[in-house]
C-alpha cells in the first residue's frame, strides 16, 4: 500500500505530540524518513527549502548530517570555507556543524561552482537541512 | 609507516610524559600541550597516551606509506592532504602516498600530528616521548630529520572528517586577551624571600617570552624581580612549570626538559590545569601570572577532567549518529 501525503501529515502530527524527533519506516519499494523541525531557528524555512529546489535546476545540495549550529567559517579563520563563485571538489568542507565540543563537517557532493550559501551562520540546522548549493561541473553556466 | 619530508626545528616523538622515573632524575619529557595530544589521540579512538610528533615550526611535509587517518591539533596551522586544506584541529585521513604539508601557524606555537593507532616508537623507561637531554626515547632519542620513517601501530580508527573546538576557545579565561596568556600559579617556597612590592612587581608585569624559549624552559624579559637577600640553596628537586629567579631577576618556567633539580629561588609554579597554555605561548608573546589558591588550583584540574570527559562522550556520541546515517 502506498504512503498518502495524509498519512505523511498525520504521522507528523503524532511526532510533534509524542516529542520523537524522527522516524523511518521500510516497506517493499518504499521508505520513509520524517524528521522534526525542533528547532525554533531551523534554517529550512520554506523560503530556503524552495531556494534548495529539486530538479527544476540542476544544481546539487550540500546537506548537514548531524543536528546543531551552523558555521560558515571556522572560529580561528576569517574567511568562510567557501564563498559564492568558488570552484569547489567533490569532498570539500562547505562549512562546520557544532554538535557540543565538535565541528561536523558539511561535505560538497559533487564538484562544481558554489552558487550560494543557503544556511547562516549560527542557525540551527537538522538532518538533511540545505547548507551550499553547487552548480555541477559540466552543466551550462551563463557566464564563462 | 611515515616518512619525513622536510622539518624545521626540533620536531619530535612525544606520549604524555615519562612519569616513574622522576626520583632518577629523569625528566617528564611528553607534550607541551598535552590537552591537544589528548585531543587528537579522542578524534582517532587511540589511548590518549599514543606518541604523536610535536612540531614547533613550520613548514613540515610527511608521506603515508599506507591509508590512514590522522589529525592535527594544538596551533592553528594552514595544512594540506592531496590538495585538501585541512581546517585546525582536525580528524582527517592519507590514502597510501598521500603528502601532507603543513605551512604557517596562526595561533599556538605548537602543532601535534596524531595518526590512527598512534606512532610505534619503542617505549624507553615507561615512555615513547624523546627526551633531548639524555637522548633517549621518541627517534633514537633526537629530533626528527627528513628521511625519518615512524612506524605507525594498527588502527581501526574510523576515516570520517571531524573537528573538535580548539581547547583555547572552550577553556579561554574571562580575563584573556589576544596577545597576552594569562596563566594561573600558586606561590612557591621562596616567595616570602622577595618583598611587597617586587611580589607585587611580579604579578602586574606582563613578561615578554624571549627567543630563549623552548621545551627545556622559557625565558622571560621585563623589570628584574629580586629577593631582598640573594638567596642561595642547594640544588633540590623541581618540576616542570617552576617559575625560578636567578640573580638577574628574569623568571624561567621550567618546561618538559627541565632538569629534575635546580637550585635557583622558586617564586611561584604554574598549576597544572595551565601549563599547556604556556606550551602554546608564542615567541615574542606576553605572559602574565594570576596568584590562586591550592584549591582552586585542584578544582581547574577537575574542571579539565571534565572537559575531556565531555569530549570522550561528544565524539562517541557523533560517531554513533554518523554511523546510523
Amino acid at each position: 500500500m502506498p504512503i498518502e501525503l495524509t498519512d505523511i501529515e498525520r504521522l507528523a502530527q503524532i511526532l510533534e505530540r509524542s516529542g520523537v524527533d524522527a522516524i523511518e519506516i521500510e516497506e517493499s519499494g518504499q521508505s520513509l524518513k520524517l524528521v522534526m523541525d525542533t528547532g525554533a531557528r531551523m534554517a529550512a524555512s520554506p523560503m530556503l527549502a524552495a531556494a534548495a529546489g529539486p530538479a527544476a535546476d540542476h544544481s546539487v545540495i550540500a546537506k548537514a548530517d548531524v543536528a546543531g549550529h551552523f558555521l560558515a567559517a571556522h572560529p580561528w579563520r576569517d574567511k568562510p570555507f567557501v564563498a559564492p563563485g568558488q570552484r569547489i571538489e567533490a569532498g570539500a568542507i562547505v562549512g562546520l556543524v557544532k554538535i557540543g565540543l565538535l565541528y561536523a563537517p558539511v561535505i560538497a557532493p559533487a564538484a562544481g561552482t558554489v552558487d550560494a550559501v543557503i544556511a547562516e551562520t549560527g542557525a540551527m540546522v537538522g538532518y538533511g537541512t540545505p547548507i551550499a548549493r553547487i552548480r555541477p561541473l559540466g552543466k551550462i553556466s551563463p557566464i564563462s | 609507516m611515515i616518512e619525513i619530508l622536510s622539518v624545521t626545528g626540533p620536531a619530535s616523538v612525544q606520549d604524555l610524559g615519562r612519569f616513574d622515573q622522576y626520583r632518577f632524575g629523569v625528566g617528564t619529557s611528553g607534550a607541551m600541550d598535552d590537552v591537544a595530544l589528548r585531543a587528537g589521540n579522542i578524534l582517532l579512538g587511540n589511548d590518549e597516551n599514543a606518541a604523536g610528533i610535536e612540531i614547533p615550526m613550520l613548514p613540515f611535509k610527511l608521506s603515508f606509506g599506507r591509508d590512514r587517518a590522522f589529525a592535527l591539533t594544538g596551533a592553528g596551522v594552514e595544512a594540506e592532504i592531496a590538495g585538501r586544506s585541512i581546517p585546525p584541529w582536525w580528524r582527517s585521513y592519507a590514502r597510501a602516498g598521500d603528502v601532507l604539508t603543513i605551512k604557517a601557524m596562526s595561533h599556538g606555537a605548537r602543532c601535534y600530528l596524531t595518526v590512527g593507532g598512534g606512532i610505534d616508537v619503542p617505549i624507553v623507561l615507561g615512555s615513547r616521548s624523546t627526551q633531548f637531554r639524555g637522548e633517549f626515547g621518541g627517534l633514537h632519542g633526537r629530533p626528527l630529520q627528513p628521511g625519518d620513517i615512524l612506524p605507525c601501530a594498527a588502527s581501526t580508527a574510523t576515516i570520517g572528517e571531524l573537528g573538535i573546538e580548539p581547547a583555547d576557545l572552550t577553556l579561554a579565561r574571562a580575563n584573556a586577551s589576544t596577545d597576552e596568556t594569562i596563566v594561573r600559579v600558586v606561590i612557591a617556597g621562596e616567595y616570602d624571600g622577595f618583598d611587597g612590592p617586587t611580589q607585587a612587581l611580579f604579578w602586574r608585569s606582563s613578561w615578554k617570552i624571549t627567543p630563549q624559549s623552548n621545551r627545556y624552559g622559557y625565558r622571560l624579559q621585563g623589570p628584574a624581580v629580586k629577593p631582598r637577600v640573594p638567596i642561595e640553596k642547594r640544588s633540590h628537586g623541581i618540576v616542570p612549570g617552576v617559575i625560578q629567579i636567578p640573580p638577574n631577576g628574569q623568571p624561567i618556567i621550567q618546561m618538559r626538559d627541565a632538569q629534575t633539580s635546580g637550585g635557583y629561588p622558586k617564586i611561584a609554579t604554574v598549576i597544572r590545569a595551565d601549563l599547556w597554555r604556556v606550551g602554546q605561548a608564542r615567541l615574542g608573546g606576553k605572559l602574565r601570572f594570576e596568584q590562586t589558591a591550592y584549591t582552586d588550583a585542584l578544582a581547574a584540574e577537575a574542571e579539565m577532567s571534565a572537559y575531556l570527559d565531555r569530549l570522550r562522550t561528544n565524539v562517541r556520541l557523533v560517531e554513533e549518529i554518523r554511523a546510523c546515517r
